[in-house]
Formats: structure tokens, C-alpha cells, sequence
């Protein structure tokens, strides 16, 4: 030993940084988490807006006109003269007919690791989905819910019609 | 005179009777679900779980079911049927996003000639389209360390976010992210240079 320490001494040491590189490690990680949580608070934009769309978020309505960005929670309506496209940060896209009601009820995606979740809830109308990178490292991690079920699966690209009452 | 067997026969009818329309009255809205193929013509499967009754399985191309309050089952609905119906939500669906490779010269974030011109390309992908935001990834080849590299790939990404801004993109439209030496386009051992991998890849959406 160059320094004439004890050998037991530099063991504690190394031990002692290991849990100290443990700790500042651990500090980084949610550093860096709030920092994503930070950047990704819009989940998706409104790329296509036909006729009137209406954006709902915090019991306010806004007009759903292209570019505006989405939230998680926003709800996406349409009227009867109404269509929309939605695109979300992984690529997946939503897009809705007529008198259509949408809520984006969850989105997370890490576009590292493409891992995430999004789930929609189709309220009414007729609305088609195309899983975007999400699906490439989880193919059940886009998920839409209707009224009466929940559909998940391999597919890609499904669609979904809940008459209006 | 009526049984006591029969009386409850024709009790139990009416029972049924009335829970039969009963359910049919309180069905609810329809719903209607479908496999669509995807950008590559192909299809997958998707599992319906309604509230009430069995999971479904729906495998292929416009696979299809009905469901309400009772349950789900198979449907019926021919491809020209169902793109009927999912016409108008089918047309706003936004365009596929377009990818786009630069390269750059050795060891900087300069764009090679032939890499500007395509820069013009990407200018104009991003003028063509409504409501456009772009994400660009910066990539090196593995000739440096894997630090330097990942300074490198972000310094490429950011220089050509800049440019972006310059044409008037907003800020929060355009996203830099670098992958230092992690993900070559050509595999090749540490330490080789290796220009098709100096590179970095825009996606207009």
C-alpha cells in the first residue's frame, strides 16, 4: 500500500464511495426524471382540424384549432360538422369523425425507451388509432376504452364507433 | 284447473319476457370495433373486453364486433361497410411523418455539401406542412470517446435546431436530443471512421 493505510480501511472507503456514487446517482435519476416530467408536458398537438373542435381542459373550452398542443386529461369534441387529427410525441395518431368525444386520460413516454403508456377513452363517435413508437416496445401500452369495453392488442391501427345518445 | 307447475311456467316466461326487453331498452349505445391494416398493410390482433360477457378476439384486416351493455360479439361488416363508416375520422388522420439524414463533416457540426442541400428539403417539409414540429437526433461514428461523442451528437442536433429557429419555428417545436456513438447506422468495431454515421436524422411530423 503506497499510502501505508490498513487494507481494511480502504475497504470501508471503497464501500463507503460505492454508496455515496449510490446515493449522488440516485439524487441524479430524479433530478433528471422532473426535468422529463418538466419537458413532457405536452403529450401531442392537433395536426388536422376540420369544421368546429373544440378542446376541453380544466372545465375550460377552447377552440381546437391546428397546432394547439395537448395535455394529458384534455378532451377533444367534435361537432357535426367536425374532424379532427391528433398526433402524440411517440407518433401515434388519434383521429375523430363527427360528434366525437375523446378523453386523453393517460400519456407517458420516455422517447429513450420508448416505454410509456397511453390510454383514451372514446366517449362517442367514430374515431381511428395508430400506435406509434410506444407499440414497438410494448404493443398492449396504447389502450382505448369505450363506454361498454377496453380494447388492447397487436394491432397497430384499430378503430372504434360509440353511437351518440 | 291451471297446475301449480304451469302457473309457474307462464311466470317464468313473462319474466323472461320482460327482462328481454328490458335489457334491449337499456342496451345503451351501440359500439363497433375494428382491426385496421396499418401504414405497411399489415393488421394485428386486438382484444375487446366488454364489461359484461367474454373477451373477443379480433385477428386480420377490418375484423370485426358489435357491443352494448350485454356484451360483445363477431360482427358482420365488410370492408367497404367499414370504411364507410370510419370515412370523415379516417381523412383527418395526420400526415405520416417524413425522416430526413444529414452528414456531417469529421469531428464537427458542419453539414457536408451535399447534406446542405438536403437541409433545403427539410426547410421546405417543414413549410409544406400546417402545424409542423420537428425532432432531431445527433449521431457520430466511433472514432473519440464515448463523452466526446455524446457532446458531439447533441452539438450536431442543436446546430441544426438552431437553423430550424432561424426559419421561425417556435422553441418548443423543435426537439435536440444527441446519441453520442450508440446508435451507428453502419456497425463497425471502436475507433473506425466511418462517415454514414456522422449523421443526424430529422423527423418532420
Amino acid at each position: 500500500m503506497q499510502d501505508g493505510k490498513p487494507e481494511g480501511e480502504i475497504i470501508l472507503n471503497k464501500s463507503y464511495f460505492r454508496l455515496a456514487a449510490g446515493l449522488g446517482g440516485a439524487v441524479l435519476l430524479c433530478t433528471a426524471a422532473s426535468a422529463f416530467a418538466q419537458a413532457a408536458v405536452w403529450v401531442g398537438q392537433i395536426k388536422v382540424s376540420r369544421g368546429i373542435v373544440v378542446l376541453e381542459r380544466g372545465g375550460q373550452k377552447l377552440p381546437g384549432m391546428v397546432g394547439v398542443r395537448l395535455k394529458e386529461n384534455d378532451v377533444i369534441l367534435t361537432e357535426a360538422n367536425g374532424s379532427a387529427g391528433l398526433m402524440f410525441n411517440d407518433n401515434s395518431t388519434l383521429s375523430l369523425g363527427p360528434n366525437a368525444e375523446v378523453v386523453l386520460e393517460r400519456y407517458a413516454y420516455d422517447s429513450t425507451t420508448y416505454l410509456g403508456a397511453f390510454d383514451a377513452f372514446v366517449k362517442r363517435g367514430a374515431v381511428s388509432i395508430e400506435a406509434g413508437n410506444l407499440a414497438n416496445a410494448q404493443p398492449e401500452a396504447v389502450r382505448v376504452k369505450t363506454p361498454q369495453a377496453e380494447l388492447k392488442g397487436q394491432a397497430r391501427s384499430f378503430a372504434v364507433n360509440v353511437e351518440g345518445k | 284447473m291451471m297446475s301449480d307447475r304451469h302457473a309457474a311456467k307462464q311466470l317464468k316466461t313473462l319474466a323472461s319476457l320482460f327482462l328481454a326487453l328490458g335489457l334491449a331498452a337499456c342496451a345503451g349505445p351501440r359500439e363497433t370495433y375494428v382491426v385496421l391494416p396499418d401504414a405497411g398493410g399489415q393488421a394485428g390482433a386486438l382484444t375487446v373486453t366488454p364489461k359484461a360477457g367474454k373477451p373477443l378476439q379480433l385477428s386480420g384486416a377490418y375484423a370485426n364486433a358489435q357491443g352494448g351493455a350485454e356484451g360483445a360479439q363477431a360482427g358482420k361488416l365488410s370492408e367497404q361497410e367499414i370504411k364507410a363508416a370510419f370515412a370523415e375520422a379516417m381523412s383527418a388522420r395526420p400526415e405520416a411523418p417524413q425522416r430526413f439524414t444529414l452528414y456531417f463533416l469529421e469531428g464537427r457540426d458542419e453539414l457536408t455539401a451535399d447534406s446542405k442541400k438536403e437541409m433545403d428539403k427539410v426547410l421546405a417539409e417543414v413549410r409544406r406542412r400546417p402545424a409542423p414540429d420537428v425532432i432531431v437526433v445527433g449521431h457520430t461514428d466511433r472514432v473519440g470517446s464515448l463523452a466526446d461523442n455524446d457532446r458531439l451528437a447533441l452539438r450536431r442536433a442543436e446546430r441544426l435546431r438552431s437553423d430550424l429557429l432561424k426559419q421561425g419555428l417556435p422553441g418548443d417545436s423543435v426537439q435536440a436530443a444527441g446519441r453520442g456513438e450508440r446508435e451507428p447506422l453502419v456497425a463497425t468495431a471502436d475507433e473506425v471512421a466511418e462517415p454514414r454515421n456522422r449523421r443526424v436524422e430529422m423527423l418532420v411530423r
